[in-house]
């Protein structure tokens, strides 16, 4: 064991006297604490921002004066998407999706205005997160240092030197990876700090050791693949060349080609298309504004016979009040239906994508970090339906009361002059039945397991390559 | 010459990155165009069941008021016949717009769905080749142009063979930079002549590459002496492609998010939908005197009638636009001055100046954008100007009438 680490310190002095292995510490460094107080700093604000605006909505709904029930449908709603703890990291699809979506009756609005749609194009990877940080560059810096451990001994001729003291090439070897987890463990430091300062936030503990555990997997991984390259191949430039062209598939070329074969095999309808379609099926339901439409013909016989009376004013509850609670409920069903053929189509297409994680190193972390922070597509598509089922609510409550609380005569005068419009609204009261909105991060259990794929397919990956390395390590020759 | 070519071919791992080169590039033309000609495809699709539906409504309304408010009308942005190279903004902004009479501010916000998994990574484009995948092609084939032959010994016999030291690493330089520029361009070339692009776009695409890869060229050479190792000049080339390609684009990007403060989406939305919605409750007048400011012809038609009238609605559905009018134009100057910013501030990348240049070309940049929405704003104008006469002056329906307003044209770009 001592051996083993005496290599490994040996290799951490060369690299202290080594001017290149310092630079691209600290050049590593230097890029991970910027990208993390960026980031941190950025996601911090905006969940605070977010928490603020969601208070600030609901009190206005709240206050809103007197008035016509369905005015309260179209007067609508905001909700807002509050990142959790662990976006400080990892933003995931904060950055391309919308944060916050208008609620309002007869509608489903799509979530606006992501803050990367009004950003300048610039090119390069776009913004950097801490978590793209160690993502894409982190390994290119482990590469950088690490690419020569055991190439430099043989170049130097000290391999054999150290194979004659009598000590194994798994020994050798292991020393090396020693060392070089040393520099990966160095270079985790920043994740950590961001970890507990997202505990620190609230998140669970299991989620953000989990989230820092990932990217030390991760690095490795990548640890061991140098290995074991360093073990197969024989001079400095191969071993770089050949693993710079790996990071270059796993990280640049795998995942874009991946998505472009993902959307060609799984071709999905663009939102205009099924919005045109879907506007069909709705025509056929009738507009609920209109309670003589024919569509709601039977709705009126069937009401007419069942409390038997004559007309719709003799009903003993507001029939235009039923026919926009009937037609909201109808409406809503085809809506959810259109939106989860969506959901389910967008999470088939990541399934796929993610599968790439046995293909590329780069994709399985991109993903188990994204599950882990809670920044990941099903989180996203949990946040459209619970806005979604805010919507359902408040404006089935306030067709409730539009039903009971606001007498059919009256209504339909509500046009008909100062005195009719005043006469046709309700009690402010009533606008409490819209429910208070605070999103949060799925349980901790939930995003672990979501993250499980993706986190084994980096221990595969580990074992694998660990595992031919040492063994090839066996055979090793001055 | 020929002895240098030679050479090169005896060199497997410079066939092995020209190879892939040549391979990505066809991939990432192929791509492009199979992109454009699926976007073309929905246009047509689209432009075909908008038609289905504009005539659903002729049959089923027959008053101005209706007709306004149940038509959509469909408006799009084609992609440019140089669009397969740099899809730039077209994969992250909308395209298309389905607009109706009502409120803009309310309609020309919308986004289409793209699967925010698929937005994250990015697309495999020509542009995205070219910036930020051929620098490291050039550092793979050139970093060990010099120290490889060291470490062989034989590089003072080569530079006394050949007289002069310094032409002979350029020459060598030249050929494979050359032989890489051919493997990227042609993929282009083929690929801008199956969509009929211009031929001084593609020239320009041409000297633009040639030039990016020419400075790339230029720093190996500068950086990669002999007096390293390989694989020292193969880490240092590495880190500065990190810097011009990943850190200077995103720092760029956050100075002038930083610099440059927009308004906030929603906000637009929001201020538009209170004035919208607050309307309803407040006396006509309230509408009608800031709507006639506007538009003081209408003024003469209206006596103020009880109860709901589609001129009415349709005239606090523009006031809600004016009210909203600052935000938005605040939030298209912002973005502008952004693009105005990024644009000075890119000479420092030239990954970004590529990047730019190249969307620039292919009209899928900020300003293709801007354009397009300044497009729908003014066909949504002419559509006011067309029904609000219809709808103050008491006119009847008419179903020929009806036939003559506006319809969308799309910029045809190049």
């Amino acid at each position: 064991m001592s051996l083993i680490a005496t290599i490994a310190t040996d290799e951490w002095r060369y690299w202290r006297r080594s001017r290149l292995a310092i630079t691209v510490m600290a050049v590593g460094m230097i890029l991970a604490i910027g990208s993390a107080l960026l980031t941190a700093g950025k996601m911090s604000a905006a969940a605070h921002e977010r928490a603020h605006l969601q208070a600030e909505a609901e009190e206005t709904f709240y206050n809103q004066p007197d008035r016509h029930p369905h005015r309260m449908v179209h007067y609508g709603h905001y909700v807002f998407r509050a990142p959790p703890p662990l976006a400080v990291f990892d933003p995931g699809v904060d950055a391309v999706t919308g944060q916050s979506i208008f609620l309002e009756g007869h509608h489903q609005n799509t979530a606006m205005f992501a803050d990367g749609r009004a950003e300048a194009r610039t090119g390069g990877f776009g913004n950097l997160s801490a978590a793209k940080i160690y993502q894409l560059f982190m390994t290119l810096l482990l590469i950088a240092i690490g690419h020569a451990v055991l190439i430099r001994e043989r170049e130097n001729r000290t391999l054999g030197t150290l194979l004659a003291q009598g000590l194994t090439g798994p020994q050798i070897l292991a020393g090396k990876g020693l060392a070089l987890m040393g520099v990966g463990l160095l270079m985790s430091i920043p994740a950590l700090c961001l970890s507990i300062y997202a505990a620190l936030q609230g998140e669970a503990l299991s989620v953000a050791l989990g989230m820092y555990l990932g990217y030390l997997l991760f690095l490795s991984v990548w640890v061991a693949l140098i290995l074991f390259i360093s073990v197969r191949v024989k001079t400095r430039g191969l071993a770089l060349g050949g693993l710079l062209i790996i990071w270059f598939a796993s990280s640049l070329i795998i995942p874009r080609l991946g998505v472009a074969a993902t959307s060609a095999l799984m071709p999905m309808d663009g939102k205009f298309q099924t919005d045109m379609r879907m506007t069909r099926d709705i025509r056929a339901l009738g507009d609920g504004h209109n309670a003589s439409d024919p569509a709601f013909a039977k709705l009126k016989a069937d009401m007419l016979a069942k409390y038997n009376a004559d007309d719709i004013d003799e009903l003993p509850l507001n029939y235009r009040g039923l026919v926009a609670e009937v037609n909201e409920k109808e409406l809503t069903d085809v809506m959810n239906r259109y939106a989860e053929t969506r959901m389910t189509r967008e999470l088939e297409q990541s399934h796929v994508l993610r599968s790439l994680s046995f293909l590329s190193p780069f994709v399985a972390i991109d993903y188990s970090s994204r599950h882990l922070a809670g920044t990941d597509l099903p989180t996203h598509h949990r946040f459209l339906r619970e806005a979604e089922a805010v919507r359902y609510d408040f404006v089935m409550g306030l067709n409730q009361a539009h039903k009971e609380k606001l007498d059919y005569g009256v209504d339909i005068n509500r046009n008909n002059g100062e005195a009719g419009s005043r006469a046709a609204r309700i009690s402010a009261d009533n606008w409490s039945v819209l429910n208070e909105f605070r999103f949060t991060a799925d349980p901790a259990g939930q995003r672990i397991s979501r993250a499980a794929l993706p986190f084994g397919a980096l221990l595969l990956w580990m074992g694998l390559l660990l595992g031919a390395a040492f063994s090839r390590a066996r055979r090793i020759m001055p | 010459m020929m002895r240098e070519l030679r050479f090169l071919f005896r060199d497997k791992a410079a066939l092995l990155w020209l190879a892939l080169a040549f391979v990505l590039s066809v991939a990432a033309v192929s791509l492009g165009l199979r992109e454009v000609s699926l976007q073309n495809d929905q246009i047509v699709e689209l432009i075909e069941m908008d038609k289905v539906e504009q005539e659903a409504v002729l049959a089923e309304h027959s008053d101005w008021g209706s007709m306004a408010y149940y038509t959509y009308h469909m408006t799009y942005d084609p992609p440019s016949d140089f669009a397969f190279a740099a899809m730039g903004q077209r994969d992250s902004l909308p395209w298309k717009h389905r607009i109706r009479m009502l409120a803009l501010e309310g309609q020309i916000h919308e986004s289409d769905a793209v699967n925010p998994d698929f937005a994250l990574v990015g697309r495999f484009d020509f542009a995205f080749l070219l910036s930020l995948l051929a620098p490291l092609l050039v550092i793979l084939l050139l970093y060990d142009l010099r120290s490889g032959e060291k470490s062989a010994g034989r590089l003072e016999l080569l530079e006394a063979s050949a007289g002069s030291g310094r032409k002979l690493w350029t020459g060598r330089a030249v050929m494979r930079i050359g032989l890489l520029a051919i493997a990227i361009l042609v993929p282009l070339w083929i690929g801008g002549l199956l969509s009929a692009t211009s031929l001084s776009l593609l020239l320009k695409a041409t000297l633009l590459t040639l030039a990016y890869l020419a400075f790339w060229t230029g720093l190996c050479l500068w950086i990669a002496g002999a007096k390293h190792t390989g694989a020292r000049n193969l880490t240092v080339l590495t880190g500065l492609w990190l810097l011009v390609c990943a850190v200077v684009p995103a720092l760029i990007t956050e100075m002038t998010t930083r610099a440059v403060p927009v308004p906030d989406g929603g906000d637009i939305i929001m201020t538009q939908r209170e004035a919208v919605n607050d309307a309803w409750d407040l006396p006509k007048e309230a509408t009608y005197e800031p709507f006639f400011e506007r538009h003081p012809d209408m003024a003469a038609f209206t006596q103020p009638v009880e109860g709901f009238e589609w001129r009415w609605y349709y005239a606090f559905q523009q006031v809600g636009d004016q009210t909203a009018e600052n935000l938005s134009q605040a939030y298209t100057d912002g973005r502008t001055q952004r693009e105005h910013m990024a644009r000075k501030l890119s000479f420092v990348s030239p990954a970004s100046y590529v990047q730019r240049t190249l969307e620039g070309m292919a009209d899928t940049d900020t300003d293709a954008t801007l354009d397009y929405e300044a497009g729908i704003r003014a066909f949504h104008r002419d559509l006011r100007v067309y029904y609000y006469p219809r709808l103050f002056d008491g006119r009847k329906y008419d179903a020929e009438d009806v036939k003559t307003r506006p319809v969308f044209k799309a910029i045809i770009q190049n």
